[in-house]
């Protein structure tokens, strides 16, 4: 093998290696940060009983402007699908606060939760997403 | 639809690099493991181009990761005899002086007509004129035909024939092959005048080829004309 594919070979070895740590950084903290902060929300939920309270709206807020900064950056490793979803339950919480709607807020927030633990759960190279 | 179309030439590039990368061999004598590569990475590229949703990183990453397997088996195969036989087979004789191996034929689940068609394509119509027959591991089949079947030598007749040099082309569709130029030691004008020696001077962009050998043998042909011959002087390899 000449040296030109030897480092090819290596090259391709470490933009590989590139890709997954980049991976990792990027979806794992922008899933956690976003499920840290549907936590807070839930928290926010059980102590005030309304959702129309200025803590709740800012960090509704606060959850949609980091989920806009980071779902540019995710296009580029996740399905587009999941990150649409997440989006989709985001815009919809914002509805269920004009309303007052706790029921449907805190199946959304779960929704969100689920789909970024699902996401996270499936990263990871285990024996059980190989097979 | 833009999308696409984008996604479309990105993809296309980046599996023609993944080709270059593996080598010339992979597009004509596949081995086994090539084949599969192949028939994966096709399915693979058409993944991402047509599926917008999909990142184009997930058509990428399996993309690379089959060029490093790749490479990896082929520096296995080319450093162990014994993981070569394992990953790409060894070749089989299916015929020899005594006829069809018919043991290897059932091993390589052939058929006789597969055996005929493969002597067909290799120009030997009679299993009588065949002394060996090999099943490559790229499944090609080479013949070895008996004495009296293989095709006469300038060697069998003991002629004195002078070495034949293969031709390098200086102009094709009116146009300096300049590598070629400096591979036969000739410079522009010097091809000009050729040109003009064969009575087309000034007509070099009506040139579609113009060849020479180390012996000096010429070819030149204009865009829909007669092609001729000429000697001009001999060339000095390079």
């Amino acid at each position: 093998m000449k040296a030109f594919h030897i480092i090819n070979l290596l090259l391709i070895v470490a933009l590989l290696v590139v890709i997954c740590v980049a991976e990792e950084v990027v979806v794992s903290n922008s899933l956690r940060d976003i499920q840290d902060r549907c936590l807070m929300i839930e928290q926010l939920v059980e102590r005030d009983e309304t959702l129309k309270t200025m803590n709740m709206v800012l960090a509704v807020d606060n959850l949609e402007d980091n989920w806009n900064k980071d779902e540019s950056k995710l296009c580029f490793m996740v399905h587009h699908k999941n990150i649409q979803e997440i989006g989709q339950e985001i815009a919809k919480i914002k509805q269920y606060i004009a309303g007052d709607d706790i029921e449907a807020f805190r199946v959304s927030i779960e929704c969100i939760k689920m789909y970024c633990h699902g996401y996270l759960h499936f990263m990871g190279a285990n024996l059980h997403n190989v097979l | 639809m833009l999308t696409i179309i984008i996604r479309s030439i990105l993809i296309y590039f980046i599996v023609l690099l993944v080709y270059r990368l593996m080598g010339k061999r992979q597009l004509g004598q596949m081995q086994p493991f090539e084949l599969v590569l192949t028939l994966i990475i096709a399915d693979l590229a058409t993944i991402p181009m047509a599926e917008v949703s999909v990142p184009v990183l997930h058509g990428v990453v399996p993309l690379l990761t089959l060029v490093v397997v790749h490479f990896i088996l082929t520096l296995l195969t080319k450093s162990s005899q014994i993981l070569s036989k394992f990953i790409s087979g060894k070749p089989s004789i299916i015929i020899n002086p005594k006829g069809i191996d018919y043991n290897a034929m059932k091993k390589l689940n052939l058929s006789t007509d597969d055996i005929f068609a493969a002597l067909r394509e290799c120009g030997y119509f009679n299993i009588s004129q065949v002394q060996y027959a090999i099943m490559e591991t790229n499944g090609k089949v080479s013949v070895m035909p008996k004495a009296e079947s293989a095709p006469v030598t300038v060697e069998n007749l003991d002629l004195d024939v002078d070495e034949s040099f293969i031709p390098i082309v200086l102009i094709s569709e009116g146009k300096y092959m300049k590598d070629n130029l400096a591979l036969a030691g000739l410079n522009e004008e010097e091809v000009d005048k050729m040109v003009s020696e064969n009575g087309f001077k000034g007509k070099l962009k009506e040139v579609l080829l113009l060849t020479i050998d180390q012996l000096g043998n010429g070819y030149i042909q204009l865009k829909e004309a007669e092609g001729k011959t000429f000697q001009a002087q001999r060339l000095v390899s390079k």
